[in-house]
């Protein structure tokens, strides 16, 4: 590993100065259980570290009501979860397992319990691996971004967030503060098929998230995971459904079009056609297990 | 004290850190080494310039071909520490670096020139055998290593009595040791230039040997002390560059030198189970009597010959004598390529031949409508015969191990189709899944568990010392792996002395102590080294009674041990071992209480020519019955049950016994299913546990265990070996569950659901 400073900021002021000042030569830090092994594998050699794990701003789950946002449940708080939030923190959240029990089952799915106490949210979406198991299901629940930099604080829909892999709209001196979701419209479900229980990367990850009402479909959002650079909406595969009944058939051709709208690559973890039909199956299996919950 | 499940005396250390590992080892100067590997998986080396990284800062020498002695070492003497001419695979060692760290000396690699001329390469035996496809080792001519042909009875009468015929292809992969603990070595010299190599190795006197080639000097010159080892799994049972090139940088440097491998460098360097492609034929008659096997075997041993092109004599072995066979043939071809070197992985070619030997059965079973345990339990080993290979099978429970998890399956044999995902701890995974279909399947396996003569000996010395205290120490010439023997031994001369276990001590780590023994492998150590400490123990016992005697005013006959003491079973007088010892130390003329053990079982090297011949005192037998679930639509494979019965003659610890066989299946489980280490054009694709996969805790199904109890006439107290055994049928039991729940026959292995939903589709398209 190569030589670098290491900066243990204790406010978020402070360390958007000293990231800006490093202007994109410094590497934040947070539960390291990526940038570690980029690091020590020599894949990354930043100049310095700026370690974010003592910004209390960036942590906890938190409920904010927000009358003005013209959606279904508005009447429902908009949730903030911090960056820092580590993946167990947010498995266990009574908040998230009531309100966003998707997000669990996300959680649920990822590394082990060991490294789920280091692994944060932000991390996780920062690192911006096309199979980060969070993304898909957070883009389904419609969540932002929050973004704090020398210009303040912006926001981003998480949908824009990602521009390649390992790649995001992230400045130099920008850090990712939180995500924010907005109250769930309906169902959603978060699917992944690896060969492994646990301690494994997905080869196909599906986030789901429907809005129904008398068995017709209001809004669907269908998101893919480790199928093309970054996490991929299938709009097509949307439409299909949105504004008619959510059945059998609609569902199996929505699962369809998804598995074409996927841009997959051949490489260890799968061939090309295996996972366009891992993405038809598990569309198809999430939409009806949805359909199945809102019964 | 036989037959008590006592927990192994060695983990208390392990589970607290204290035991010192390879990793562990630092002496005062120590240098660390790195290697810098090939660019090109053949070519010609131009040029090796190391000017600009000798002068790093912190660099202290650096070797390159030049500093190779002029022999060749290796199972095929065809191999040397450094490569100075020709590379022949990307794991090639062009030079090493000793520096005053890890980082300096990774760095200093950077700044090695060298200059490759490509040459032709070639990735398969098929394109290596062509007309005209490069030479590998041009000294040798060919690029076949070893051809084997082993036949007994005729293949006409065979395929003429059979009413049924199965024929299939397999295709079989790398896998990878993935041992806890990556290679380590620390080479140093002392002022009379000996060599003191601390290593992990499995066959310290044999590395001696080897060693002593590889460096041009002389084996009494080379002392091994073996570290506490942290898996090997069969890794260690050969001599690979890197411990003779430290060797070479400790010689230059002055300095003693450590190379431990990356996680990523193991994936890269160290040998791995050799890839099988198989075409195999069998036949049967309507009465569900075997009439014939017939299989050959074309195997990728990669750019150096190691003990991977030794496994077809187990693949033979599973071919022509698992279950009673008339007739049968196999032939195997050894090839070089540019590929990764193979060596040995436990098992050692049988978890290859019992796969498909084993799913051959059951096509064989299903040709013929029978059940595929009766078939099996119809065409079972006996006790007491001479299978027409020449193996003499004296103690056997194959019929009872079928019997047993037979037995255990019929509960489980519940084919529901439309189960839900309950156990998973989902809040949303009620999802439907009448895709998912369940289906049982059975293997059985068959493994040396007499040792394995494949050398002129297969010998083992060790030494008992009663001392002062009533402390007893074993000395032997075998070596803990994890596996359980210092327990296992200790339990053995406890018994012998009537002492506690906690009272033994054995020692088994340093080639300057230890008495000479072959290695640890082909699950030998219970039966070869227990036989061996058992004679030491009587011979000590023998010499504490001969003195005892004398104080106690008795004969040795009227003696027994007990309780740490030894006592007169007419007069009931007693005298406590120590008190025995120090009588013989203190008399005039007095003596040590050492007793001396040396056992070599009566078999013989095979034939070299028939390779007919027993190669065992003993076998051991098993079987395995797995429960599987299948996912139509993800074609991925979740075993929900896996039951193993193994005939181990005697348990003498069952607790040591279960280890052995849960760990063997996780083995098994892995090969069957996850692990495989992925090589394209020489390279290895996935060279970290995230894409070689291991079956973790969170995969591992629920495992019985049966252990058959035979009392083999010739084991310690009637143990054999049961080392391998575990994971061997593991496979096979999985792919005939898979058969039975969705009516595909796997031929590859690691069955990934990819490779599953594949055939699924295949079958549907018919
Ligand atoms: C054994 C193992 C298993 C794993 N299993 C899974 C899995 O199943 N699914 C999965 O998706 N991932 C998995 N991962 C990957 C990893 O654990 C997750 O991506 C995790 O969420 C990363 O979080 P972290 O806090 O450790 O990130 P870090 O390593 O600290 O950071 C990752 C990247 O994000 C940047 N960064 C972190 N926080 C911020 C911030 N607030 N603002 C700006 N930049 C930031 C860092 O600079 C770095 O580039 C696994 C990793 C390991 C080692």
């Amino acid at each position: 590993m190569q030589p670098f400073d290491y900066f243990s900021p204790k406010t978020l002021p402070e360390a958007v100065e000293i990231l800006s000042r490093h202007n994109g030569d410094a590497r934040v830090v947070a539960g390291g259980t990526d940038l570690l092994l980029k690091m020590k594998g020599g894949r990354l050699a930043p100049k310095a570290i700026v370690n974010i794990k003592r910004l209390a701003e960036l942590r906890g789950i938190s409920e904010t009501s927000n009358s003005k946002l013209q959606t279904p449940n508005y009447h429902l708080p908009i949730t903030t979860i911090g960056a820092l939030t580590t993946l167990e923190e947010l498995r266990r959240s009574p908040i998230i397992r009531e309100r966003y029990p998707s997000l669990c089952d996300a959680a649920n799915t990822m590394a082990s319990v060991q490294i789920r106490n280091l692994a944060t949210v932000g991390g996780n979406m920062c690192n911006a691996a096309p199979s980060a198991d969070l993304a898909p299901i957070f883009i389904a629940l419609d969540a932002s971004a929050v973004i704090a930099g020398p210009g303040g604080e912006r926001r981003v829909p998480l949908e824009e967030f990602f521009v390649g892999p390992g790649k995001t709209v992230l400045e130099s001196g920008e850090l990712l503060a939180s995500l924010e979701a907005p109250p769930p419209v309906g169902p959603s479900l978060y699917l992944k098929h690896s060969p492994r229980a646990h301690m494994d990367i997905a080869v196909v990850g599906v986030g789901l998230a429907a809005q129904l009402s008398g068995g017709v479909c209001e809004s669907a959002r269908i998101v893919l995971g480790a199928v093309a650079p970054v996490p991929l909406r299938v709009r097509r595969a949307e439409a299909e459904l949105i504004g008619g009944p959510f059945s059998a058939e609609r569902i199996d051709r929505a699962a369809k079009i998804a598995a074409e709208e996927a841009q997959p690559i051949d490489d260890v973890r799968g061939a090309v056609w295996y996972r366009r039909k891992m993405v038809e199956v598990l569309v198809r299996r999430g939409l009806t297990a949805i359909g199945g919950i809102e019964n | 004290m036989i037959g008590q499940r006592i927990p192994k005396l060695d983990a208390p250390d392990k589970a607290t850190g204290r035991t010192v590992y390879g990793h562990d080892v630092r002496l005062p100067g120590m240098l660390h080494g790195r290697i810098k590997y090939s660019k090109h998986a053949h070519a010609r080396v131009v040029r090796v310039d190391v000017s600009r990284a000798l002068k790093l800062p912190g660099v202290k020498t650096i070797v390159t071909a030049d500093d190779n002695p002029p022999t060749m070492f290796g199972y095929g003497k065809d191999n040397t520490p450094l490569k100075g001419q020709v590379v022949r695979s990307l794991r090639d060692e062009v030079a090493a670096v000793a520096a005053v760290d890890a980082d300096t000396a990774e760095e200093a690699l950077s700044l090695i020139e060298v200059e490759y001329e490509p040459l032709t390469a070639v990735f398969t035996p098929e394109e290596a055998l062509k007309e005209g496809a490069p030479l590998i080792h041009a000294e040798h001519g060919s690029n076949y290593f070893t051809r084997y042909r082993y036949s007994h009875g005729t293949l006409e009468a065979g395929e003429r009595e059979s009413d049924v015929t199965v024929e299939a292809d397999f295709e079989l992969p790398y896998v990878a040791h993935a041992a806890m603990e990556t290679s380590v070595v620390v080479a140093a010299f002392d002022h009379r230039g000996h060599l003191t190599l601390y290593s992990t190795t499995q066959i310290p006197f044999l590395l001696q040997r080897d060693l002593s080639e590889a460096l041009g000097m002389e084996g009494s010159e080379i002392r091994i002390i073996q570290t506490a080892i942290g898996g090997a799994f069969g890794r260690g049972l050969d001599i690979y560059p890197f411990e003779p090139i430290a060797a070479l940088l400790a010689r230059k440097a002055g300095k003693p030198v450590r190379i431990s491998f990356s996680r990523y460098e193991e994936f890269l360097a160290a040998p791995v189970r050799q890839p099988a492609k198989v075409h195999v034929r069998a036949g049967a008659t309507r009465e569900g009597m075997i009439t014939f096997r017939d299989a050959y075997a074309l195997l990728d041993i990669g750019a150096y010959v190691s003990w991977g092109s030794v496994t077809p004599l187990v693949m033979m072995e599973t071919t022509a004598s698992l279950y009673r066979i008339p007739h049968s043939r196999f032939a195997a071809d050894c090839v070089y390529t540019n590929n990764p070197i193979t060596g040995a992985v436990r098992g050692y070619g049988n978890p290859q031949s019992t796969f498909f030997v084993e799913t051959m059965m059951d096509r064989l079973a299903v040709a013929l409508d029978m059940d595929p345990v009766d078939f099996r339990v119809r065409n079972a080993n006996r006790p007491n015969e001479e299978t027409p290979q020449g193996l003499i099978i004296t103690s056997c429970g194959l019929k009872e191990c079928l019997e047993a998890v037979a037995a255990r399956a019929d509960t489980a044999r519940q084919k529901d189709e439309g189960k839900t995902m309950k156990d998973r701890p989902h809040p949303s995974s009620f999802i439907p899944h009448p895709s998912k279909k369940r289906g049982i399947g059975f293997a059985a396996t068959l493994n040396v568990g007499g040792g394995a003569r494949i050398y002129r000996s297969d010998g083992c010395g060790a030494t008992v010392k009663v001392d002062d205290f009533g402390h007893v120490s074993l000395v032997t010439g075998s070596t803990e792996i994890g596996q359980g023997s210092e327990t296992v031994l200790a339990q053995i001369v406890a018994e012998v002395l009537g002492v506690n276990v906690e009272d033994v001590n054995v020692l088994n780590s340093d080639t300057d102590v230890k008495p000479w023994d072959v290695g640890v492998h082909a699950s030998r150590t219970t039966f070869i080294a227990g036989n061996a400490a058992h004679i030491a123990a009587l011979d000590a016992r023998r010499q504490l009674f001969e003195t005892a005697a004398e104080m106690l005013k008795t004969t040795p006959d009227d003696l027994i041990a007990k309780d740490g003491h030894v006592v007169a079973k007419v007069s009931g007088k007693s005298a406590e071992l120590g008190k025995v010892a120090r009588a013989r130390h203190y008399r005039e003329g007095g003596q040590v209480i050492l007793g001396e053990g040396w056992y070599d079982p009566p078999t013989k090297l095979v034939d070299k020519d028939t390779y007919k011949g027993n190669i065992s005192a003993t076998y051991g037998f098993g079987a395995q019955m797995a429960e599987v679930e299948v996912d139509t639509d993800t074609g991925k494979v979740r075993v929900l049950r896996l039951v193993c019965a193994n005939d181990v003659g005697r348990a003498i610890n069952p607790m040591a016994v279960e280890g052995q066989i849960e760990g063997g299946a996780q083995m098994g489980l892995g090969y069957a299913l996850t692990e495989e280490v992925i090589v394209e054009k020489g390279r290895v694709m996935n060279p970290d546990f995230l894409d070689y996969r291991l079956f973790t805790t969170a995969d591992m199904p629920e495992i019985e265990t049966v252990i058959i109890e035979t009392d083999d006439p010739q084991g310690p107290f009637g143990a054999k070996g049961v080392g391998e055994m575990g994971g061997t049928p593991t496979a096979a039991a999985i792919a005939n569950a898979i058969h039975d729940a969705v009516g595909v026959w796997m031929t590859t292995v690691p069955m990934t659901p990819e490779r599953v939903l594949k055939a699924l589709m295949e079958k549907e398209n018919l």
